[in-house]
């Protein structure tokens, strides 16, 4: 690790324990991908796994959400409405306002090595990831709205176990309509991947170690109620375009499933705020009265 | 009209709750935020996640006080000791405070405040011979283990030493590292991912944080507006026989002796609550 002058210096170079385990002794892991081991129940590739999606719960952000997939992926995200533009002359358009990304990866988030936080690989990839999430994000909000403005969403993936940028452009989504920006619809992300092999069939949602196998992998973002696509990313080999446009509607099925939990948590979450804001309102009430 | 005062004039809004000896919160002087944790698989108080820790991780740990919510996340791997010191394995604390926490905070290499949390964590470590070093050697000169402890701020409501310390004490109980030989005959090292042993920590530090308002008063746990109200912050390390690890005043107001023993005194009963909380998560985490 070179030496970065911000942080607490530790050893040049560590190797994680797995490197050097006994063979045949890989941990399973105990979200239930026993299967891969055993192979003898292969996954449903039309499967979609339990989705966990809260808004509203960071008390420092404007808007917040958090989801989680059953494999263990957990993105914590969070938006800002509009500011000021930072840079007044900038060379975004003064019709518009500009959508900021970001996206973190915890150091933790990754089974195996340790990412390094800052280094140039690291941030490379944060950086990629941020492109996605904004071209993902950018169709669904009424940038036209907010002229000259900023609207700042921070996306922080905590543990990756598959379809993390899937993951992340649902909570980002969620995370802006909590802040209360104009949006057009809710972004769903769905992410799959196929693995190695002629026959393979394109799976929803692929786990940690399927996704680590797949040769050929592919995120869909959609906006359901307008049913428009915003964001297609991916890449492979091995598969003829029928199968990758077979794929595409695989994904969004998948997403249009993913809604309806979406929108029940932007409910719930509203529906909190007002709870809190009226016991809020009687309590000051109390308090001028008394 | 009380939240215009409040923005226009938040220090003497502040002055009028401290005459009672109380804060806008509701909270005394010396009272604390909730404090929750979450350790292992099992959800403890009000925790924002729908399952458990950070699998990913060997070990974890998420603190909320009050709205400050921090998590903590430890990876353990192999390093060859330093040179002149071949019998030390290594802890490398990593204090992140994302622009996801707070809006005081921008994207990039780490900034002031988060280096200064680092290197509080890091002396804390050291300071009070938490995990010694020494234990984490395996081979002399030729192996041992690192630490990575790295500690991230979800939301920062103030008191981020405090959260920090508890989280990574909350998270090192819970590392369990695989056991290591080295092969003699070989000379290279085996790894035994099934048995695993938990880490030997011998002391258990707890971070008391105050904030000093108007070079007098003192309240404990202050969020963050309190913290950019305040003249300056002293933040006390206590271990377990009641003894003092470590003051950390960075600056600020002076203090007379007085009142630096009432911190001390108050940080005491405080490490008195934490242990007994750390007890009782760890005892309700059924050994797997």
């Amino acid at each position: 690790m070179p030496l970065d002058p911000r942080r607490v210096r530790g050893p040049e170079e560590s190797q994680p324990p797995e490197l050097w385990a006994a063979a045949g002794e890989v941990p399973v892991e105990e979200d239930g991908a026993g299967e891969e081991e055993k192979d003898a129940a292969p996954r449903d590739p039309c499967d979609l796994r339990p989705l966990f999606a809260r808004a509203g719960l960071l008390s420092q952000a404007e808007g917040s959400a958090y989801v989680e997939l059953g494999g263990g992926t957990k993105v914590l995200c969070a938006a800002w409405g509009p500011r000021e533009a930072a840079e007044p002359g900038a060379a975004a358009p003064a019709g518009t306002g500009r959508l900021l990304c970001e996206f973190r990866r915890a150091p933790f988030a990754g089974r195996g090595a340790r990412w390094r936080p800052g280094s140039a690989s690291e941030r490379e990839a944060e950086r990629e990831a941020a492109a996605a999430l904004r071209e993902a994000l950018e169709p669904a909000v009424r940038l036209a709205r907010y002229p000259r403005a900023r609207l700042a969403v921070s996306a922080l993936l905590l543990q990756d176990g598959g379809s993390a940028l899937a993951a992340a452009i649902s909570a980002a989504a969620l995370a802006l309509a909590d802040a209360g920006v104009e949006m057009y619809d809710l972004a769903v992300g769905c992410a799959l991947c196929r693995s190695p092999g002629p026959a393979a069939a394109w799976m929803l949602q692929p786990g940690e170690p399927e996704e680590r196998r797949a040769v050929a992998r592919l995120t869909v973002a959609l906006l359901p109620a307008l049913n428009q696509v915003s964001a297609v990313l991916g890449g492979g080999q091995g598969s003829s375009p029928d199968a990758w446009a077979q794929a595409l509607r695989l994904g969004l099925d998948g997403c249009h499933r993913l809604y309806p939990v979406l929108r029940q948590s932007l409910l719930r979450a509203a529906r909190r705020r007002d709870a809190a804001a009226a016991a809020a309102a009687t309590a000051t009430t109390a308090v001028a009265t008394a | 009209l009380s939240i215009c005062f409040r923005t226009v004039e938040p220090l003497e809004y502040y002055r009028r709750f401290l005459k009672e000896n109380c804060r806008p919160d509701g909270r005394e002087l010396g009272e604390f935020r909730a404090t929750t944790v979450n350790i292992g698989k099992y959800l403890f108080g009000i925790i924002i996640m729908g399952g458990g820790s950070i699998t990913t991780a060997d070990g974890s740990a998420l603190v909320k006080l009050g709205n400050t919510t921090v998590i903590c996340g430890i990876k353990a791997e192999l390093a060859a000791p330093a040179v002149d010191s071949a019998n030390k394995g290594y802890i490398v604390p990593n204090v992140e405070l994302p622009s996801l926490c707070s809006t005081r905070f921008r994207s990039g290499p780490p900034g002031e405040e988060a280096q200064a949390a680092s290197q509080f964590i890091a002396d804390m470590i050291e300071n009070s011979q938490m995990i010694a070093k020494e234990d984490l050697c395996i081979a002399n000169g030729k192996l041992a283990w690192v630490l990575y402890c790295d500690i991230i701020c979800l939301d920062y409501d103030g008191n981020i030493l405090d959260a920090s310390a508890f989280a990574l004490l909350a998270a090192l109980k819970n590392v369990q590292l695989p056991s290591v030989i080295i092969n003699e005959e070989t000379g290279l090292s085996e790894v035994n991912l099934k048995q695993k042993n938990p880490l030997i920590i011998r002391k258990h530090p707890v971070a008391t944080s105050f904030a000093i308002f108007d070079d007098t008063l003192l309240i404990v746990d202050p969020t963050a507006e309190e913290e950019d109200l305040a003249t300056g912050t002293v933040t006390i390390v206590t271990d377990d026989e009641d003894r003092l690890c470590s003051v950390h005043k960075p600056g600020g107001s002076p203090l007379t002796g007085a009142k630096l023993q009432d911190c001390i005194t108050r940080a005491i009963t405080r490490h008195k609550e934490i242990k007994k909380l750390i007890d009782k998560v760890i005892k309700s985490i059924k050994p797997k």
